[in-house]
């Protein structure tokens, strides 16, 4: 039987669903192989934390080792301005999704549209119904993946549910190890 | 003939002929030149729609990749595939949407040809529509829309007949193999939602002429809302829905029988905001959130259901908890005996002895049948509701799971809140209660079949609260007094909370209210939103109705009504291009939908949005030129219109010197658009309300209002896209003018001059000449 996601809202019904990676080494081969990922970040990670520490901050260190360009979504802007990051673009998620299913969008640096676009922090139904957009209308010109710890189906690349915060966090660490020994 | 001639000719014999429709609107009747689209077919605003559609394109978020509504399919239409009959995704999506909004469109317009016939049964067709005397314009939409100006309720029939006769074309658009263009759909979709405002208003403007409900006054009495309002030992009518002929019928009968104050008659959804528009003793119980718990917590004696929006499962919910069940509409039948001919003691002794449930269609009956039902069982009632202690015990049986939160529309974890509760901790559980949507699906899902919702019982809130009862029209002459200022910008918008009750959190609403009735915005509500938020207290006490005035003016917090009272909204918004522009109202949609867009600042919020209903109520905006911003969860709708702002097309004609401008400027931004967090509607409302028309001390006082905004809820500098709404120095507010003009050096920014007469009209096709506009 297929994975299936962790909020029944999100259920694939159809027949691509995005496949799933367990280890950082796998994520960091893809993010390695592109030319022009986007980290698309939510305000959900002002929420989470993992022993104490926020999981906006695991993302931001990830965006720092893998050289990622940030958009930041919803109000988290405030906050990244609080940690002294400035984010490479603002848009809302229904907003960035809308830019990015053009292939002719030049992108956050303009310096043409993203290859590869990780979701991370995005209220799950609505990353999910993000993902579609991008599934449906933007697959040839980029790949979608998620850090959540959620099977996002209509992500090209996502992790299964993670059920423990321990694995999640894991997971996060060795994502950025691993694109450390990359970089 | 040819088979394409003989086809034409049975469109030409299908179709109204120009002659007849002028007959049906009494085009002889000069109140005004009849406009350029009296009662609109399908393809007759098409070009406006287009013109819309150029700029706030479809943006479609599959909910499902495949198609499965023929034989052909299932079809998988992922990654440029085509169904059997040749659709595409893109064109599903918006079939679908269509679809959803012709369900809506129906509805309402179900319930106004429902209720249109009982009233002209008990008052005839004669009977005259006064609305007061403050309205005038008494039907904007109506005369908009068709050219007819209603002044009887048989004229109301010809304009609800028109809406049944365009739904049945739209919806044989949707039938396999004939629509192929998503933009069409589209199109298509504006239509039945600019209908479901023409249905919206047949609906009230009858109610409010036959049940005799609050018209051309502001202050309407404030009424009790809450469970905790309701007095137990009395008998308890509970209705629910959005129908008023049965439940306006159950007063008349407690009236008439002098036992209005010892029978409880009580509602859910808009039915509650109805009845208490109808008598200021009725209660509010809550939004259709509220419902499932009410009914299981049996303190309703008989439940009354009439249409729309009631759990399809309430015969064997309301036998779970002893209460009867009356289904009074033909809509919602629930496979009941139909007693409306059976003997009225019969009826009343199957209920109450052998717990039977009843279709009673006729509403006489049904009421007298309601009384004496709940006035029986009400001695016998005997259920208690949970005690803390009982509730700690059914608690334990969690083992959290979390399966509730997987199941759960708003992601919710129910099962901390269970887990606190087994400790003897029912805090967690009084917050998430606040929050919950009221489903059921996480105790339909809860393997250890721990009673969710009785558990609420001992943690939710007895509270009471005021909600101001449904005024309906806004006055003719409230527009007079704000129409100048909304066109120039100085009162800053006029906001819309408006929908359902799926809200991400139901505080919010309430927050909304009190943020921009503090910066005098005018706020209107309607349905379960007007409901909620009356639910939040001040530190004094107050809910947002007894804190702000209840004017449509600056800082005016209005209660429009139920969902049908939408159209009051629209029409206040169509009213303001006729009495203050002195725009004619007549068949001339086109004209009336530019000006709203371009010059009136108004935004809807459905931040709660879960029906059909609303698919249409916000898509009837959408057409007529008011953006609508909707609550996370509503991408699941399948479809909004946004534009691209810094890169697309903002180019308006300037009416007056007659030029095409190229403004750079996105007013309004988006016209369907989802906000990811309450703190991101709060900053985008305002920047909706901001149109090419404003003057400067308008655009300084909307745009101090967009920057203050930001900064409380978001923090981190200026809005980054502050300069595309500056368009000289003399925009900028000068609370902010130290920190914004050294921004716009920073950018490179340049000024421009604001547009005279800003209107789409002349940008694209259309018959509609530039002269229309100037007024």
């Amino acid at each position: 039987m297929a994975t299936v996601p962790y909020h029944r809202v999100n259920v694939l019904t159809g027949i691509k669903g995005a496949a799933i990676l367990e280890k950082p080494e796998q994520f960091t081969k893809i993010i390695s192989k592109a030319e022009r990922p986007l980290l698309v970040l939510g305000p959900r990670l002002l929420e989470w934390s993992l022993d104490g520490r926020s999981v906006l901050e695991h993302a931001l260190d990830i965006a720092k080792t893998a050289n990622i360009p940030i958009c930041a979504t919803a109000h988290l802007k405030g906050k990244l301005t609080e940690l002294e990051v400035t984010p490479d673009s603002v848009y809302d998620a229904v907003e960035i999704v809308n830019v990015l299913r053009d292939p002719d969008w030049k992108g956050v640096k303009g310096e043409g549209n993203h290859d590869l676009v990780i979701f991370f922090g995005i209220r799950s139904d609505l990353q999910n119904q993000c993902l579609s957009v991008l599934k449906h209308f933007a697959y040839k010109h980029l790949k979608t993946m998620t850090l959540d710890k959620y099977y996002f189906p209509n992500a090209d690349f996502s992790l299964t549910n993670v059920t423990k915060d321990k694995s999640w966090k894991a997971f996060l660490e060795g994502l950025k190890s691993s694109l450390q020994t990359k970089a | 003939m040819s088979e394409k001639k003989e086809m034409k000719e049975l469109v030409k014999e299908l179709t109204k002929t120009q002659e007849e429709i002028r007959e049906l609107i009494k085009a002889e009747i000069e109140w005004e030149p009849v406009g350029p689209t009296p009662m609109p077919g399908i393809t007759d605003l098409r070009s406006w729609d287009m013109r819309l559609l150029k700029t706030y394109k479809p943006w479609y978020a599959p909910f499902c990749d495949l198609c499965c509504l023929c034989t052909y399919g299932k079809c998988d239409l992922t990654q440029d595939r085509r169904g059997a009959c040749g659709i595409d995704i893109a064109t599903q999506q918006a079939r679908i949407v269509l679809l959803a909004c012709l369900m809506g469109c129906s509805a309402h317009a179900a319930h106004a040809g429902h209720i249109l016939e009982y009233l002209i049964d008990r008052h005839g067709p004669d009977k005259k529509i006064d609305m007061g005397t403050f309205i005038e314009v008494e039907a904007p939409n109506i005369r908009t829309v068709t050219g007819l100006k209603p002044e009887t309720l048989a004229d109301l029939k010809h304009a609800i007949e028109y809406v049944y006769k365009e739904i049945a074309h739209l919806l044989d658009s949707t039938h396999m193999g004939q629509e192929g263009s998503a933009l069409d759909y589209e199109s298509k979709a504006l239509h039945a939602s600019m209908l479901d405002h023409v249905g919206m208003e047949v609906a009230d403007i009858a109610q409010i002429v036959g049940f005799n409900f609050p018209t051309s006054v502001a202050d309407t009495p404030l009424v009790e809302m809450g469970w905790g309002s309701i007095d137990k030992s009395k008998p308890v009518i509970l209705v629910v829905g959005h129908n008023p002929a049965t439940s306006t019928v159950v007063v008349d009968y407690l009236r008439e029988n002098n036992l209005e104050d010892k029978v409880e008659v009580c509602g859910i959804c808009c039915t509650a905001i109805e009845t208490t528009r109808y008598s200021d003793k009725a209660k509010v119980i809550g939004p259709l959130s509220r419902q499932l718990f009410f009914v299981r917590t049996g303190i309703a004696d008989v439940i009354m259901t009439d249409e729309q929006c009631i759990n399809t499962n309430m015969p064997e919910e309301a036998s779970n908890v002893g209460s009867a069940l009356i289904a009074t509409l033909d809509k919602v039948m629930y496979g009941l005996e139909d007693a409306s001919e059976m003997d009225t003691d019969e009826i009343i002794k199957r209920m109450t002895e052998k717990k039977e449930h009843f279709a009673i269609l006729e509403p006489a009956k049904a009421a007298e049948v309601a009384a004496k039902v709940a006035m029986k069982l009400a001695p016998q009632r005997k259920k208690e509701l949970l005690s803390e202690e009982e509730a700690k015990k059914l608690a334990e049986k969690c083992t959290d799971c979390g399966m509730c939160e997987r199941v759960c529309p708003n992601l919710f974890s129910i099962g901390d809140g269970i887990t606190e509760m087994a400790k003897g901790n029912f805090e967690l559980m009084k917050g998430l209660f606040n929050l919950c949507i009221g489903c059921g699906k996480c105790e339909h899902e809860c393997p250890q079949g721990v009673p969710i919702f009785r558990l609420m019982q001992a943690a939710a809130s007895w509270e009471t609260w005021k909600v101001r009862a449904g005024r309906g029209a806004v006055m003719d002459t409230e527009i007079r007094k704000v129409g100048a200022p909304i066109t120039l910008g100085t009162i800053p918008g006029i906001i819309a909370l408006v929908g359902c009750s799926n809200y991400p959190d139901i505080e919010d609403v309430a927050e909304m209210v009190d943020e921009f009735a503090r910066r005098k915005y005018i706020v209107v509500l309607t349905g379960c939103a007007a409901m909620v938020a009356g639910m939040t207290k001040d530190k004094d006490g107050r809910t947002v109705y007894e804190k702000y005035p209840p004017d449509f003016d600056a800082g005016g917090v209005v209660n429009i009504g139920s969902c049908v009272s939408n159209a009051h909204i629209s029409g206040a918004a169509i009213k303001i291009a006729n009495i203050f522009a002195s725009l004619p109202l007549r068949a001339n949609y086109e004209v009336i939908a530019d000006y709203v867009l371009n010059r009136v600042g108004a935004c809807g919020v459905a931040w709660g949005a879960m029906s059909q209903k609303a698919a249409s109520i916000g898509t009837g905006f959408n057409r007529l030129g008011v953006p609508v911003v909707l609550g996370p969860h509503s991408s699941k709708y399948r479809r909004l219109y946004l534009s691209r702002k810094e890169e697309d097309d903002w180019t308006v004609m300037d009416a007056r010197k007659r030029e095409l401008v190229d403004t750079g400027e996105p007013s309004p931004e988006h016209i369907a658009y989802v906000a990811e967090t309450k703190e991101k509607a709060m900053i985008m409302i305002p920047k909706l309300c901001i149109r090419k028309n404003d003057t400067p001390q308008g655009r300084g006082i909307k745009l101090n209002h967009y920057i203050s905004l930001y900064k409380k809820y978001t923090g981190g500098g200026l809005p980054e896209d502050l300069h595309l709404y500056i368009r000289r120095a003399a925009d900028i507010p000068l609370v902010y003018r130290k920190e914004v003009m050294p921004y716009l050096e920073k950018i490179g920014w340049k000024p421009k001059e604001p547009v005279g007469l800003p209107t789409f009209i002349g940008t694209y096709p259309s018959k509609v000449p530039i002269d229309s506009v100037i007024h």
